[in-house]
């Protein structure tokens, strides 16, 4: 399927302060096509992983009309960001709409953008 | 108190007309802000003091200690990154500058992950542009490609196009035509006169599909040109000439997509094209407050908006090489001072990693994710909100962020010249 | 501050009818002096020739459509580039260079004073933000009011002091300088992707004409008693047979002040065109030429063009898409709501093009053929006709008539019919350049008062030194000696201090902005005029409160304060 990420209210709304459950989950969405979801035999609620290349993130999915079948959108963030290639074929922009991604169910949990972080050699910020 | 005309330090629309309630040094409400505006003025998640990350956890240190450091790292790096800079000041940007020229450094702004292939674009063909006034007053058709304004910037409709009025235009909601074209529904498209749906991608090839026809060369054009039909295209070519005033305004649909700056590029010359008939503009929907003004700062000092590699002494500018997200991925840089941008969470996963193997010093009011992977953070007063400075509007109108409140915090541009004096001071680099 | 001295100096002073002696200089606090005591640093002159800093009357160096200039063209910017050294900040830039670059290479030319020629009021904190990293000269803006919507409002009831109070606000509001009118009443055509041919056409909606809002500026400008005069780009910039249009504007301007110009007329060159088209363009140099001799209300600057690559940048939008049509090479535009327009394109002068040869020898008819060089200032209008760094050809071309007619050998087949240069044996002197580079434009802007473009007692000592004995030689053979001094002082003073050495810059700088305050009576001040607030908040879309440029923005400032007559 085709990932594309973007701006969204919630998104941005809380964007000053990322460590928040609001950004997390906001931006740990997948809206999807309702036949894409039934193709799947998932419901919005349910977890879907989308991996690329080597990596992956868990998302959870929502079914939205306003999404093309065969396209998932998922807001700007960090979960969207563990998937997408740091290739900018020399442009500097890295590939943040129209990338080629695997979907599929799952049962794994949501990560938080903590785990996120650490996963990629960070520390949280727990204060 | 109420502070009146204040300036929104969320968005590149810079709304000026917001009234900000402050109460014993907080803010108690905000009036003509949107959504994310307000958020901003009210959201308090600050970090008290500066931190420094050790093997056992999350440490205060004194900002004389911070600074010192902070110094030192930039001093000894061979190839540090100074990267952000889109949410300060157009002061606390130049000292940036300075600084890189300074160290060596490289110097990237979030520019290069957002209108960065719209530059490049108009470093091929140019730009056609206005103040956003223009529009307001003149436009009859407005067209919004590839961005969602009602989401990234909610007030636009309302002060410059759709819903406000004009000088010339004076029942503006319906006077003025508004096409959206975007791969998906959203709530812009919910409110435009003509919707164009394409398919993921397509936009190079629509956009060519209009410079066709308004060329006077339609025959060419196929039934349906990535998902839109011929008939669409013919339609709205047709009502893009018969404006009086045409607006173009487009977003990250078309500069995050597959042919980059090759899409912008296509669209300016759409609009070049159109002024063979009529009048018509184009505006970048420019993301955060000040971005833009990051791009005139770093360009009157340098010569380029953005990724500008000082190794040589001398101004080096090459997107794709010396952009933040390549330096990134290549693990090419052994520093980075990260200001009022957040690169661990809008990078992607492999150029974060190497900030995890590499000395980072984050100059930001909040905790974020690049928190994470910060040896050391300052935070800093908010630029617009409790620190005054220049912003630069998404269509270059410059005006003066204001103060409302006094929280204590030093700004950027303070500890960037602490640092710079201590750099000054110690000689070398 | 100690003083300096500067001693036998080969001193050319126009302005206090110094036309060639030996002299010392006494400087104290930065400003020239009878004496100055023992102690004070000393710079031996040689003999050699010394002049007040040089200004430029019309360039463009700062602001919104230069920067866009610098943004779109990463070819210029590779063009020019130099590392940082010493106090020097690297530069880029070939044609537009970055603001260090200009200011660097003005100074190194003996530049010390600098006018940006077209300031948009809305976005002149840009200007001024650029202006402060521009160390090493003083910088004065002209601020656009050629498509001011409360202006033509005025112009069309013919109230001449309503149209004074709207600029006496706005010029105090964005601290500029002057009133610039570029191709006045197009820039509002441009909105709707239209313009205005000649002076006599109509605005539409406005229902004024060019030449009403030049009458009736160049009188409100008096009736402010603002420094300079009104400075106008005429209309129909660049388009063959303009040269009627040109000496029609001429006409618009009574002689209202006995100091300097009623009227300024910038990059004449531009502007001097006979013919119909393309193909039969001629130079009409010589009428409008003998227009300024016959007008002494009048004041020039040359427009010189250049051959070579240059970044062309102006208030005048449809003239840029048309040379858009013509080159088909990027075009950039930037119109700025209830005000002015602007556009950028790059371009190519070259000498086998027979409209840039032509182009080429009109500059140099005007300066040869305008008999007072008071009249006629030497400028290229950086960078259209070329960057400001080919001064130093122009003077010498202007200085040689064997210089000008080896380059006459180069020029494309079938331009000498149409020039009349090759007839020209006029060899300006040293005082004409003087005049034509400094003493001319301190007159004509107004500045003398504050100690600007010469250097008597009370000047301000700005002070450039050419490593140039006049005794020794004769401009018109060692033509190449004259272009090689004035591209590089031994000596450039500014404030009094010795800021260039051979071109190597000596101190990091601090700008100082000039700009003008004209006291209006209560009645007059728009700031408490409720129907000029309303609507500015109501077609603007910034708000009135947010638009005056703040004092902080300038480093050093400089208040021209006039009592208006209204």
């Amino acid at each position: 399927m085709i990932l594309n990420t973007g701006r969204t209210i919630p998104q941005g709304n809380s964007v000053e302060f990322k460590p928040s459950p609001e950004y997390g989950a906001e931006t740990s969405r997948a809206f999807l096509a309702p036949l894409d979801l039934m193709d799947m035999g998932i419901e919005a609620g349910d977890r879907v992983r989308i991996r690329c290349g080597s990596r992956s993130a868990v998302l959870t999915a929502s079914a939205s009309d306003d999404v093309l079948p065969g396209s998932l959108f998922v807001p700007y963030g960090p979960h969207a960001n563990h998937v997408v290639p740091a290739a900018t074929h020399g442009t500097g922009m890295p590939d943040f709409k129209g990338i080629a991604v695997e979907v599929e169910p799952t049962s794994d949990p949501v990560r938080s953008v903590w785990d996120l972080m650490e996963d990629l050699g960070g520390k949280r910020y727990d204060r | 108190m109420i502070v009146r005309d204040v300036i929104c330090p969320f968005c590149a629309c810079l709304c000026d007309d917001l009234d900000v309630h402050v109460e014993e040094g907080r803010v108690t409400g905000v009036d003509n802000a949107c959504d994310l505006g307000s958020h901003k003025f009210m959201t308090d998640h600050r970090m008290e003091g500066p931190v420094r990350r050790t093997a056992s956890g999350w440490q205060d240190i004194p900002l004389e200690e911070a600074i010192r450091e902070t110094a030192e790292l930039l001093q000894a790096a061979e190839r540090p990154l100074l990267y952000g800079w889109s949410g300060t000041c157009g002061e606390a940007q130049s000292a940036g500058v300075h600084l890189a020229e300074r160290v060596g450094g490289i110097i990237d702004a979030t520019t290069s992950v957002c209108h960065g292939p719209s530059i490049l674009a108009i470093q091929e063909v140019g730009h056609p542009g206005c103040t956003l006034g223009q529009v307001k007053n003149r436009a009859d058709v407005v067209v919004y490609w590839g961005c969602n304004p009602q989401h990234a910037h909610p007030r636009h409709l309302s002060r410059y196009t759709t819903y406000t009025d004009g000088f010339f235009v004076k029942n503006a909601f319906k006077e003025r035509r508004l096409i959206l074209a975007d791969i998906r529904g959203t709530d812009s498209t919910n409110v435009a006169d003509e919707v164009v749906r394409l398919q993921p991608g397509g936009d190079y090839a629509v956009l060519g599909a209009l410079r066709a026809i308004v060329r006077g060369k339609g025959d060419v054009v196929p039934p349906e040109v990535a998902g839109v039909s011929r008939e669409q295209l013919f339609r709205i070519a047709d009502l893009c000439k018969k404006a009086r005033y045409g607006a173009f305004f487009f977003g990250m649909g078309l500069t995050q997509t597959a042919g980059k700056y090759k899409n912008i590029r296509n669209a300016i010359e759409l609009v070049d094209e159109l002024n063979r008939h009529t009048k018509w503009t184009l505006t970048p929907m420019r993301g955060h407050f000040n971005v833009y003004g990051f791009n005139e700062v770093c360009t009157w000092m340098t010569g380029y908006p953005y990724a500008v590699d000082f190794s040589r002494g001398m101004a080096f500018y090459n997107p794709g090489e010396t952009t933040a997200v390549d330096i990134l991925a290549r693990k090419e840089c052994d520093m980075c001072l990260v200001v009022a941008s957040d690169p661990a969470a809008h990078f992607p996963a492999e150029a974060v990693e190497h900030l995890a193997s590499i000395p980072v010093v984050q100059l930001d009011p909040f905790p974020n994710l690049t928190t994470a992977f910060a040896r050391i953070q300052i935070p800093v007063a908010v630029s617009g909100i409790d620190a005054e400075g220049t912003a630069y509007r998404m269509d270059g109108v410059p005006l003066r962020l204001r103060k409302v409140l006094d929280r204590g915090y030093p700004d950027d541009v303070t500890i960037l010249s602490e640092i710079a004096r201590r750099i000054g001071e110690g000689g070398g680099a | 501050m100690t003083g300096l001295l500067i001693k036998n100096a080969y001193v050319i002073d126009p302005l206090n009818g110094i036309r060639g002696e030996v002299m010392d200089i006494a400087v104290r606090d930065g400003w020239i002096v009878e004496s100055v005591q023992d102690g004070a640093e000393v710079i031996d002159a040689k003999g050699c020739l010394t002049l007040p800093g040089g200004i430029d009357s019309h360039t463009h160096i700062c602001g919104t459509k230069v920067n866009f200039g610098r943004y779109m063209m990463p070819e210029d910017m590779r063009a020019g580039r130099t590392q940082r050294r010493g106090v020097m900040h690297s530069t880029s830039g070939y044609s537009v260079p970055t603001t260090y670059g200009n200011s660097y290479r003005y100074c190194a030319m003996g530049y010390t004073s600098v006018l940006e020629g077209a300031m948009a009021p809305l976005e002149a904190r840009h200007t001024h933000e650029e202006f402060a990293a521009t160390p090493l000269q003083d910088t004065m803006a002209n601020t656009l009011f050629d498509g001011n919507w409360p202006v033509m409002e005025a112009v069309r009831d013919h109230d001449v002091k309503r149209a004074a109070a709207i600029v006496a606000w706005t010029l105090a509001a964005v601290k500029g300088f002057a009133i610039k009118l570029t191709n006045p009443g197009g820039s509002e055509c441009w909105g709707w992707g239209k313009n205005v041919k000649c002076i006599r056409e109509t605005v539409p909606y406005f229902e004024v004409s060019p030449a009403e809002i030049i009458e009736i500026l160049v009188r409100a400008n008096e009736l402010l008693r603002l420094p300079h005069s009104v400075h106008l780009h005429c209309n129909n910039l660049g388009v063959p047979g303009n040269y009627q249009c040109t000496i029609g504007s001429m006409d618009l301007a009574p002689d209202l002040n006995p100091d300097r110009q009623s009227l300024y007329l910038t990059h004449v060159q531009f502007h001097a065109y006979g013919g119909t088209s393309w193909k039969d363009i001629c130079s009409k140099a010589e009428p409008v030429a003998c227009a300024v001799n016959q007008r002494p209300q009048i004041t020039i600057d040359m427009g010189q063009m250049m051959f070579g690559k240059t970044t062309t940048m102006t208030a005048d939008g449809p003239m840029e898409f048309n040379l858009y049509r013509l080159h088909h090479n990027k075009w950039s535009n930037h119109d700025v709501e209830l005000e002015t327009t602007a556009g950028i394109i790059p371009v190519y002068y070259s000498r086998t093009s027979v409209v840039n040869c032509v182009m080429w020898a009109i500059g140099l008819e005007l300066a040869l053929m305008v008999r007072n060089p008071w009249q006629c200032l030497l400028a290229t209008d950086n960078p259209n006709g070329g960057p400001f760094i080919k001064y130093p050809e122009i003077i010498a071309l202007l200085m040689s008539r064997r210089y000008r007619e080896e380059e006459l050998q180069n020029l494309a087949p079938g331009t000498m019919s149409r020039i009349t240069l090759p007839a020209l044996d006029r060899e300006l002197d040293w005082h004409d350049i003087a005049v034509m580079t400094r003493a001319g434009q301190a007159r004509a802007l107004g500045i003398r008062s504050i100690g600007k473009g010469h250097l008597g007692p009370g000047a301000e000592a700005d002070i450039a030194i050419y490593p140039l004995r006049v005794d020794e030689t004769d401009p018109s053979r060692q033509y190449r000696d004259v272009i090689r001094a004035f591209q590089k002082t031994s000596w450039t003073v500014k404030r009094g201090r010795p800021v260039a050495r051979d071109g190597e810059i000596l101190v990091p700088g601090t700008n100082k902005t000039i700009w003008v305050k004209p006291k209006v009576p209560e009645e007059y001040d728009m700031g408490k005029d409720p129907e000029f607030a309303r609507n500015f908040d109501r077609y603007y879309t910034v708000r009135m409160s947010n638009y005056p440029v703040q004092d902080l923005y300038l480093q050093r400032s400089l208040c021209m304060e006039s009592e208006a007559q209204l």
